[in-house]
């Protein structure tokens, strides 16, 4: 075997084995599958959330967005909390808890009132799980006053944590809707009334299709359908934001995150990990491939921290976030500019289809030749060749030419050197399949 | 498939393969065609190519970990379980093992397997990844005799477990077979010398040119500490028939034509009309190295029909397309020559009075090989009646503390892949044995 990094990391005093966890959903309805899931190697689960009435549920209730030849890249879910008697539930999560002393157990729970969220509280302490999820964020509940109705209004996110510290010493951990411009004061107000921690993000309300024949959403539903949550690898990149944002905000300092949204490699946990999420949950990947998948997180992970010689995990969380700053901040006096290696080309034009028609006409088409060639005095250096082209390092970034500006400075007739007095060494980023 | 060479027909179209002898006929996956290929795995449930495996590699494992784009973690499972991943990537036979099974096959064409081992071997070495983290050798002194597939992977498992592991080689080139024999345009002489590297990285040390039995006996090697031995010689010898004007000039082994071939680079007496006796794989390669160092005409002669040939259809095809003839259910009767060199070849159909002369200043016989003598190496020990070593299913011999695997044994399939897992249950048995203190 290779060498492997260390993966356990603490979160909210708990020592997790790793950072990989189901998120509470389908995938983590039962014992037998939780119990699936940590056999496979996971650090720990949260439970499907309660209620203590059982909700009724559609058929069918799932839709996927497909792309091209691809896996689905999204999935539409309008599967409300869990289907199972209260009592089966709190039973199943004690056993948990009993025969997985060493992962971490969250229950969730999604109450109608106060009264309720508290008496839920008391009850899920009482399994003897580590902690306690609290659901303020399912987009398809059909219940008014539930799910992401509260998620996006900070007087019952207020009430609500206050009774379910009411009825719980245990941390609390307020799972955050997306459906919000921004998620900081929800998650402030959560903090303030009593929660110890966040996991984000639910799930974006959405539809992901049309039937063409009953002129209504999928999945069709008799005739009709409902807006409903979108998850998977395409939610990925929003989900990234709202955890930078929450990371970098200066009244959540301290606040663990668990981060959720579109996970299915090492790398997309690793992203979430080095904008400062603690932990990730996942449940599209696993309803798609199978608990199977932590196997690769884990494995994928730890040769990589190892390789980069990192001793815990502690030391890589949040290692990204010096770096995501205001757009007026960067640089902009500098271009980079693509280079083709003519080895490689296979004459497909597809960097100059785009550059024509999607950028600054930068590129020449020798059709008899049919071969491309930069314009490099008027490209811009957006590189959106280097993004379309299809064949692997064939378009790399190249040169690096530096604004030389005239004694009237920023904003006039400026010119575009290679050595220019302004020259610096430029860290160029490339996908590198590492 | 290479489609990159080109057979003409007509007057004035070159009809020399395009390919090289040195050159590897199929190209690489890059990461985006490695991906796409992952990409059309199935991800089954306890896939069944991971039962078609000699070896025991999990491609399903290997396929899943290139899908989620764990990489390193492939190589991981690749060389724990095979220290000779990247060469078995290009010389197994895939169609009759992992491929077969694939459940792809039921929608279109099997996931190629072999493809993507070997785009994660190379990977490996592309990044400099390290898949095995050896123990220190703190253990007992074990001695491999011959560095073909299975002494490599014997010697492999025997390292991880902290042995100390010489491997004696007779010849210059460590390897065997993979060095000496299988043509370079499927199997490189640098991939051989990297996979031995990955040997040797973990500590093995081979001593060339040094026959166990001429240049040091086993008995010198015991009182130099070493306390058990692993007979890993391979076939040395090819097998011939009785055929008239056998001893003219020009007809030669499958084994001979080969090493001499590879050795220099493919600057040996190649011949212009060259005929092969035999439907394996060894034959194939014969007939491929003399196509692509230049013979005009190349015919295999194989006695029985191509369906049953041994040799790899991928291997088949790939000989027709670079324009060798195949004459199924002929066998050679007579080679008739000129001022003692050959230089007709007559032969019979086997299954027909059909009858044909072809024109030959090279003959290779590659029916077959069988081991040298190995009581010379090991006295005593319990060969059968064609000369292999005889072993119970964990490599063990007659003679306790020696032990065997690879082709040099009786019974095994003689396969590169199979002596790759023959090593690693010999090695196992090995460990067993110096555990119990050498009982």
């Amino acid at each position: 075997m290779a060498k492997h990094a260390d993966l356990s990391i603490d979160f909210l005093g708990f020592k997790c084995e790793n950072p990989f966890f189901l998120s509470s959903s389908p995938v983590s309805s039962s014992y037998d599958m939780c119990a699936r899931f940590l056999d496979a190697g996971g650090g720990g689960v949260f439970y499907k959330t309660l209620t203590t009435t059982i909700p009724e549920e559609c058929s069918p209730r799932f839709d996927a967005q497909r792309k091209e030849a691809t896996p689905f890249i999204a999935f539409k879910n309008m599967e409300q909390t869990s289907d199972k008697p209260y009592q089966e539930n709190l039973d199943m999560m004690k056993q948990l808890k009993e025969d997985y002393p060493n992962k971490l157990i969250i229950g969730s729970i999604m109450g109608m009132d106060e009264d309720n969220w508290e008496q839920m509280a008391r009850d899920v302490t009482a399994t003897g799980v580590d902690m306690i999820e609290l659901n303020f964020s399912c987009p398809q509940m059909t219940y008014e006053g539930m799910g992401s109705d509260v998620g996006a209004n900070l007087e019952l996110i207020d009430t609500y944590v206050k009774a379910a510290r009411r009825g719980s010493h245990l941390p609390l951990i307020a799972k955050m809707t997306p459906n919000v411009e921004k998620m900081e004061p929800s998650a402030e107000a959560a903090i303030k009334a009593g929660a110890n921690g966040l996991s984000t993000i639910n799930t974006i309300k959405s539809i992901t299709g049309l039937d063409f024949d009953s002129y209504t959403a999928l999945p069709v539903i008799n005739g009709k359908s409902s807006i409903s949550g979108l998850s998977g690898k395409a939610t990925k990149p929003i989900a990234l934001r709202f955890i930078a944002n929450m990371a970098q905000d200066m009244n959540l300092q301290g606040v663990p995150i668990s981060g959720i949204g579109g996970i299915e490699t090492w790398e997309d946990a690793a992203e979430f990990l080095m904008l400062g999420a603690r932990n990730v949950q996942f449940t599209t990947s696993v309803m798609q491939y199978g608990y199977r998948i932590v196997e690769d997180m884990i494995s994928g992970l730890s040769i990589y921290l190892a390789e980069k010689g990192f001793e815990k995990l502690e030391d890589f969380i949040g290692i990204a976030l010096k770096n995501i700053i205001p757009a007026d901040d960067l640089e902009r006096d500098f271009k980079i500019l693509p280079q083709i290696n003519y080895d490689k080309c296979v004459g497909c034009a597809r960097c100059y289809v785009s550059c024509m028609d999607g950028a600054h006409q930068a590129i020449d088409w020798d059709n008899e030749k049919r071969k491309p060639t930069i314009k490099e005095d008027v490209c811009v250096g957006c590189q959106l060749c280097l993004q379309v082209c299809p064949v692997y390092d064939c378009i790399t970034p190249g040169k690096v030419l530096f604004k030389e500006e005239d004694q009237f400075g920023k904003g006039s007739l400026s010119e575009w050197k290679e050595n220019a007095s302004n020259k610096r060494d430029i860290i160029v980023g490339m996908y590198d399949w590492i | 498939m290479s489609n990159s060479t080109s057979i003409g027909v007509k007057e004035g179209i070159d009809l020399k393969p395009k390919q090289g002898y040195l050159e590897e006929t199929v190209p690489p996956y890059t990461p985006f065609m490695a991906m796409e290929e992952a990409s059309r795995c199935l991800l089954c449930y306890n896939p069944l190519c991971s039962e078609g495996c000699p070896a025991g590699t999990n491609p399903g494992d290997f396929i899943r970990a290139i899908r989620f784009k764990n990489f390193k973690g492939a190589a991981e499972i690749i060389r724990s379980n095979n220290i000779l991943g990247g060469v078995c990537a290009r010389v197994c036979p895939y169609e009759k093992t992992c491929e077969e099974a694939c459940a792809r096959s039921g929608i279109d064409t099997p996931i190629h397997i072999g493809q993507l081992q070997r785009f994660v071997t190379d990977y490996e070495k592309t990044t400099g990844f390290k898949a095995l983290d050896p123990p220190p050798a703190t253990k007992e002194k074990v001695a491999m005799i011959g560095s073909g597939p299975a002494s490599l992977s014997a010697a492999a498992t025997l390292a991880m477990k902290g042995y100390k592991v010489t491997i004696f080689e007779e010849k210059e080139k460590a390897g065997g077979v993979l060095s000496y024999g299988i043509v370079p345009s499927r199997l490189p002489q640098y991939v051989v010398d990297e996979e031995i590297e990955h040997v040797t990285d973990l500590g093995v040390e081979i001593k060339h040119n040094t026959k166990v039995g001429r240049d040091i006996t086993i008995d010198d090697l015991k009182n130099e500490g070493y306390e058990a031995f692993f007979i890993g010689a391979g076939m040395q010898v090819s097998a011939t028939f009785d055929v008239p004007g056998s001893d003219l000039e020009g007809v030669t082994t499958a084994l001979e034509y080969l090493a001499a071939a590879r050795s220099s680079g493919g600057k040996s007496d190649i011949g212009t009309h060259v005929v092969v006796i035999g439907g394996g794989d060894v034959a194939l390669d014969c007939a491929t190295t003399a196509r692509l160092l230049g013979a005009e005409q190349v015919t295999v002669l194989y006695r029985r029909t191509r369906e049953e040939a041994p040799a790899s259809r991928l291997e088949l095809s790939h000989g027709e397309s670079l324009g060798i003839n195949f004459a199924y259910t002929f066998s050679p009767a007579e080679f008739q020559g000129e001022n003692g060199k050959v230089k007709i070849v007559k032969a019979n159909g086997t299954r027909s009075n059909s009858a044909m002369k072809l024109e030959a200043d090279k003959v290779i016989f590659a029916i077959g090989q069988k081991p040298e003598d190995i009581s010379k190496v090991v006295s005593d020990i319990g060969l059968d009646s064609k000369g292999f070593v005889v072993t119970d299913d964990k490599g063990k011999t007659s003679i306790p503390g020696v032990f065997v695997a690879g082709d040099v044994a009786s019974g095994s399939a003689k396969t590169v892949v199979h002596s790759v897992q023959g090593g690693k249950i010999a090695a196992e048995s090995i460990d067993e044995y110096l555990k119990k203190g050498g009982e």
